[in-house]
């Protein structure tokens, strides 16, 4: 009977070593704990063969009983199953004996011998079944580490997977940003590319046109010193002819003479306009400009609106016009060239009189003409603008209004260069020039430059 | 009083022998055309000393340069007076002819009251 009883021990004893890391229930424990004391007990009790040795026999079964139940129904012990039907054999064997012995102790000396071989195939069969379980058991454990594994392998993948997300986002976010300010420097590029091959354009054509004009100048003098000097001998022989004798034929040279007169008259207009143009050509494409100076830009203002004013009284044409000056006294002294920017507000001023004049002629006497020029401070820059309340600007050649050689003005008048030169200086000044305009009411020429242009 | 003008344009000597029309009329002043450095260095050569007092040359020339040519006269005649007529009047050119020892520069087109008033300076200084 102590063999059951060690079953019993043996089973407790394995249980609870078999419990793993995720350890079962505290009761289970406690289970485990009273089965082996009262193992151990009853198998003292076997040995020492204390009566009633009938109930203590009893007790063995119902314990290895017990624990074979707990087994089977615990759902904590289910991978133990295969334990619990190890030494069924045994037991079963051990409880017929235990039973035949007790009741029919005649019989079971008749089959005491069968029992006994009974008892050596269950031995057989439990040894069998427990190296199979003990098989199962590894497996199940190498099962379990491998499943663990995976399972951590699984874990640290995703862990690695969202860490190399983070980082791909990262760096993905950081090319972006570079793709960003790569965009952003190749558009700079371009415009700056576009703008040197704009200013590349512009001084080729300077020095083309800087070429062209120096050629025509020599000719052109030549047409002017000849006409002027034709014109100069015909008063010569003006001033012979009353010297000779009065004929018909004299009469007709007179009135030839009075001809090529006034044909040279007009050679010599016409040269001299033509000079106007090439001194204009030759003034545009001059490269670079002189010093930047402090300069009094209300001053520089009144003087040359003034000057062309007067300029305007004085040649063929005049108006009467309104100019007043809404000028801010505050305003600092500006850095200009104010040889070039004195040629802005003459050109500006005198291009209002010009469109004005046109007005004038549609309008009759019911038009006031009118100029204003305006200075003020505005944050980094000043603000200079030229209103006249003449014809006004059309929409579609407000553009081209800053062209070279675009001129509305008509036939001998203007050379086209005006405007166009007025915003190069503008720009040369680091300044802009915006043209506002409504027809028939108003023109503005807003001029922006920086106060402190380096 | 001999004055020599230098330019690679011909119609030059028309225009000025009809603006000194009455000084050359009076013998009050005698002009001579050359139309090329060269040229304008064998017509001083040909007398020596020459009897030119003074000599405008132009600047831009196909072959010897005005500016070339007055550094030419300058050192074969250091007391001729050498004016130049140019129409780039750059200030370069000035002072690249002003350096080598003109004694004036003249833009074109030529104003021709200057270039009198230049001439007859002459006359009242000889
Ligand atoms: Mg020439």
């Amino acid at each position: 009977m102590i063999l059951v009883n060690l079953i019993s021990l043996f089973l407790l004893y394995y249980l609870k070593k078999s419990s793993g890391p995720q350890g079962f229930p505290a009761h289970l424990h406690r289970y485990f704990k009273y089965g082996m004391i009262a193992a151990a007990v009853l198998i003292a009790l076997g040995v020492a063969a204390a009566p009633p040795v009938i109930l203590f026999q009893l007790l063995s079964f119902v314990l290895v009983g017990g624990i074979i139940y707990l087994i089977l129904n615990t759902p904590e012990l289910q991978y133990q199953r295969a334990l619990a039907i190890t030494p069924l054999p045994i037991v079963g064997v051990q409880l017929l004996d235990y039973l035949i012995k007790t009741l029919s102790p005649g019989i079971h000396e008749v089959i005491e011998n069968y029992l006994d071989a009974a008892g050596f195939f269950a031995l057989i069969w439990a040894v069998t079944m427990w190296l199979n379980h003990r098989k199962q058991m590894k497996e199940v454990e190498i099962e379990r580490i491998i499943s663990k594994e995976q399972e951590r392998q699984l874990r640290s993948t995703a862990e690695q997977k969202i860490q190399l997300e983070m980082l791909v986002a990262e760096r993905t976010s950081e090319i972006l940003n570079q793709k960003e300010e790569l965009q952003h420097a190749l558009d700079h590029l371009r415009s700056t590319q576009e703008q040197l091959i704009q200013q590349e354009k512009l001084a080729s054509l300077g020095q083309l046109t800087a070429g062209i004009a120096h050629e025509i100048k020599n000719p052109l003098n030549f047409v002017n010193n000849f006409s002027e000097l034709s014109v100069d001998f015909l008063q010569e022989i003006g001033e012979e002819m009353p010297k000779i004798a009065d004929s018909p034929e004299k009469e007709n040279i007179l009135d030839l003479l009075e001809n090529v007169k006034s044909n040279l008259e007009k050679i010599r207009h016409h040269g001299s306009r033509a000079d106007s143009i090439v001194k204009s050509m030759l003034m545009h494409s001059r490269g670079g400009t002189g010093s930047l100076e402090p300069t009094d830009l209300n001053g520089l203002i009144r003087e040359y609106s003034n000057l062309a004013f007067h300029g305007m009284r004085a040649n063929p044409n005049p108006i009467n016009v309104d100019i007043q000056l809404a000028l801010d006294e505050t305003l600092p002294k500006v850095r200009l060239n104010a040889e070039d920017f004195s040629r802005v507000i003459l050109n500006l001023v005198k291009n209002a009189f010009d469109a004005m004049r046109d007005k004038i002629s549609v309008s009759g006497s019911e038009y006031h003409a009118k100029v204003q020029i305006r200075t003020k401070e505005q944050g980094d820059d000043v603000l200079i603008e030229v209103e006249d309340n003449g014809p006004g600007v059309p929409e579609q050649i407000r553009d081209k209004l800053l062209m070279p050689f675009f001129t509305t003005k008509k036939g001998t008048e203007g050379t086209g260069l005006g405007l166009s030169i007025t915003h190069d200086i503008i720009k040369s000044h680091e300044g802009t020039l915006e043209i506002i305009s409504e027809e028939g009411k108003f023109t503005i020429f807003r001029i922006l430059i920086p106060k402190s242009t380096e | 009083m001999k004055i020599l003008f230098v330019d690679d344009e011909r119609d030059v000597e028309a225009l000025f022998r009809q603006k000194f029309r009455k000084e050359i009329k009076s013998g009050e002043l005698e002009l001579a055309f050359a139309f090329s450095g060269k040229e304008a260095l064998e017509i001083l050569g040909a007398e020596n000393p020459p009897k030119f007092v003074y000599v405008f040359s132009d600047i831009n020339m196909p072959g010897m340069s005005g500016l070339q040519l007055l550094e030419e006269i300058k050192s074969r005649f250091p007391m001729m007076r050498v004016s130049m007529i140019s129409a780039y009047g750059d200030s370069e050119n000035y002072d690249k002819a002003i350096s080598s020892g003109a004694k004036g520069f003249f833009t074109k087109p030529v104003d021709f009251e200057r270039l009198k008033e230049e001439i007859a300076a002459l006359n009242e200084g000889s």
